[in-house]
């Protein structure tokens, strides 16, 4: 009897055991693939007290702080929200999880402001283009720009330079930007067109950061472990090094070096003359957020919870701050206050020389309790997070406390 | 529980995945098909075990057709008869599934694994960074070259060869092992699963990643490599899907009751496979010595 019980329940055991397995790869398959979608990570742009930005949901957004901290409905004065057009992505399917037909784009580019127009990069999958939008009054409409205020886009229509993750930058009426093609182009900001270099310059090799520009060179990498300098004039090549790693983060020039972070979880000074590598500084993680410096002395978040103060001429650690979480965003300093955010989403204000924290004891509401990928951004003591959760903080340095938050996801 | 599965399982194939691309030069594809063929060598045993299983379960196919047709009304006693049988011939119906459950984790976490490391957007990328060991063989290779033939590996194959080249494979490699049968309602549920999981991945590998894909390719070819030199050839891919009848015969081979003679001649077959697959085991308990290594 208790054989046939045993018999009975295997038979069944079998049948269920052989359901929940067919259950779990077509769940693994049917959601366990791509991951979380983009979503971006743009920080601010600010003129005329104004503040500009990519939004985590396909739109460029201008807030006015001060409309912001009194309640006031959206959109006051010169602000407004214009959305970005989905971008056609030749040769992909649309499938449940990964990659579809026409992605919505996402900013993680941070946009700059070149006169009336606020200049923003796009990434849609694989295409990505720049545009230029009227910050008085966007005159887009459906993606398309409107010449009579200014506007362009590059490229024109359905064309596509590749996706734009790494911020571009504006010296004098040129815009240099590196894009997952392994392309660097120099952009005349008036029209919008590739005319300032005789052909964009090939690195053969995605890039997914920002270029940093002084006394005419061009400095930037690419995944292909090539760190390069341009000239900025004609984009003729001045120098390239190759790296046992990727560069992680966007590079800092600062007098005579230019500092970034590497996948192989160093830090690197490299002479602006030559490429020669001065030093390297090891951390536990990636040093992913793009480096500050400050009179002789490298502010380094790194994916390792900690933030490093270096000096810049040797490399030597003059202290090391330990936060709650990796920090990815790039921090930013107010007078001597380093304003320092967490991917765990804590805000941290440390004293520059000791890295002790400014405010004893911390403030109950200087943490944004989610996370921060997107840099910071400071305008006299106020400085300004863009969260995960599509909300954007005002902090001031002074009390270290939250005065007050805007959340566009409500906006529609 | 997440946590424990990241660190016991997923991390270290995903890092060995990542590192064995540095020691390839960098090619990430050429990574995922010899990933896949060390873990298909490494579970090469169990994949035997239960290949081994299936056919000793397969021989006593006719035996539990004439029971079915015997106990048609009571499914109590059809149960307790089925298990009688699979005791005489000293089988354990659930042997096949354990080798597929001890195996399944391994396969959850190499495909995870090439999900994470392909890193489609930057994101991804970022969340990476907390799965790595610092490894220097993992730090250079690292964001991973995607491109691999024609092939983007964090973005579908926009042709259709892949699609046919992973459906064509699973086809194949289901079409071996599944016995066909006499009964019209179950033979048309067998030809419906045989054609439909082939089709639904094909359709899969138009929209996810052809790094996924090319492991789902690569894994499928293996199997039915594994599969013909363990049962001796392509199993059932030959036999037309209905089973021939003779024409003067009145009654199927499942009706039809079968002689005393040929009862003891398919439990001794049967009873022979399960010997041999506990003889391999014990053999293998044996090399391994009492506490195993």
């Amino acid at each position: 009897m208790v054989n046939d019980v045993t018999g009975f329940f295997t038979i069944k055991i079998r049948k269920v055991l052989s359901l929940i397995l067919s259950v779990i790869m077509l769940g693994l398959i049917a959601i366990g693939c791509g991951g979380p979608a983009h979503q971006g990570w743009s920080g601010f742009a600010g003129d005329d007290g104004i503040l500009y930005f990519g939004s985590m949901d396909s739109r460029v957004l201008a807030i006015d702080p001060s409309a912001r901290s009194q309640g006031l409905p959206f959109p006051s004065e010169g602000e407004w929200v214009l959305p970005i057009p989905t971008a056609g992505s030749p040769g992909a399917i649309c499938g449940p999880a990964c990659v579809p037909a026409s992605p919505r784009a996402g900013i993680y580019a941070t946009p700059v402001v070149i006169g009336d127009l606020v200049c923003v990069g796009t990434y849609a999958g694989d295409s990505g283009k720049l545009m230029a939008i009227n910050r008085l009054a966007p005159g887009y409409a459906e993606g398309v720009p409107l010449r009579s205020k200014g506007e362009w886009a590059y490229p024109s229509g359905v064309q596509s330079i590749g996706a734009i993750v790494g911020s571009p930058v504006v010296v004098e009426d040129t815009l240099y930007v590196g894009t997952s093609e392994g392309e660097v182009y120099a952009l005349g900001v008036v029209y919008g067109e590739s005319n300032k270099w005789k052909q964009p310059f090939d690195t053969e090799g995605k890039i997914w950061t920002s270029p940093a520009i002084k006394d005419n060179v061009v400095y930037i990498s690419n995944y292909a472990h090539k760190f390069f300098a341009l000239s900025r004039i004609d984009g003729s090549l001045i120098w390239e090094i190759e790296l046992p790693a990727a560069a992680a983060s966007s590079p800092a020039v600062a007098g005579d070096d230019v500092f970034f972070g590497a996948f192989d979880n160093q830090l690197y000074a490299v002479d602006v003359t030559n490429g020669d590598v001065k030093w390297t500084f090891g951390g536990d993680n990636w040093f992913w957020s793009t480096p500050v410096v400050k009179d002789g002395v490298v502010y380094a978040g790194c994916l390792d919870n900690k933030i490093y103060a270096l000096s810049a001429s040797t490399g030597e650690e003059l202290w090391q701050f330990t936060a709650d979480g990796p920090i990815a965003s790039t921090p930013v300093l107010v007078d001597n206050i380093l304003v320092v955010a967490s991917e765990s989403g804590m805000v941290y204000m440390l004293k520059a020389d000791s890295g002790k924290p400014e405010h004893d004891p911390v403030p109950v509401d200087a943490s944004v309790k989610v996370p921060v990928k997107a840099p910071l951004y400071a305008e006299g003591n106020m400085v300004y997070v863009h969260a995960s959760n599509r909300c954007v903080y005002c902090i001031d340095v002074q009390s270290g406390e939250k005065v007050w938050s805007f959340c566009y996801s409500e906006i529609e | 529980m997440a946590e424990l599965w990241n660190t016991i399982i997923l991390e270290p194939v995903l890092n060995s995945l990542i590192a064995m691309c540095t020691v390839l030069g960098g090619n990430f594809g050429l990574a995922i098909i010899v990933l896949t063929v060390i873990v298909r060598l490494i579970l090469f045993p169990l994949t035997v075990r239960q290949t081994q299983s299936t056919k000793a379960m397969q021989s006593l196919q006719p035996r539990i057709q004439e029971l079915q047709k015997k106990y048609a009304k009571s499914k109590e006693k059809l149960q307790q008869e089925t298990m009688k049988l699979y005791k005489e011939a000293g089988i354990n119906p659930l042997g096949c599934l354990w080798p597929m459950l001890i195996q399944l984790p391994i396969w959850i976490a190499l495909y995870q694994s090439i999900m994470q490391a392909l890193a489609a957007t930057p994101e991804n990328l970022l969340n990476l960074s907390q799965h790595l060991y610092s490894w220097a063989a993992v730090g250079q290779a690292v964001p991973l070259n995607e491109h691999f033939l024609w092939l983007r590996l964090s973005r579908p194959d926009p042709n259709l060869i892949l699609a046919i080249l992973v459906g064509g494979t699973m086809w194949v490699q289901q079409k071996m092992v599944t016995p066909p049968s006499a009964d019209p309602r179950q033979k048309s549920m067998t030809s419906m699963t045989t054609m439909m999981m082939p089709l639904m991945f094909g359709f899969f590998t138009l929209s996810f990643p052809s790094g996924l894909a090319l492991y789902w390719t690569v894994s499928n070819i293996l199997g039915i490599i594994i599969q013909y030199f363990v049962s001796g050839g392509w199993g059932y891919l030959r036999t037309p899907s209905v089973p021939k009848q003779a024409p003067s015969q009145k009654t199927s081979l499942a009706q039809k009751p079968i002689p005393a003679e040929q009862q003891s001649k398919v439990l001794k077959r049967a009873a022979e496979q399960s010997k041999t697959i506990k003889q391999a085991s014990s053999e293998e308990k044996k090399r391994r010595g009492l506490f195993g290594r």
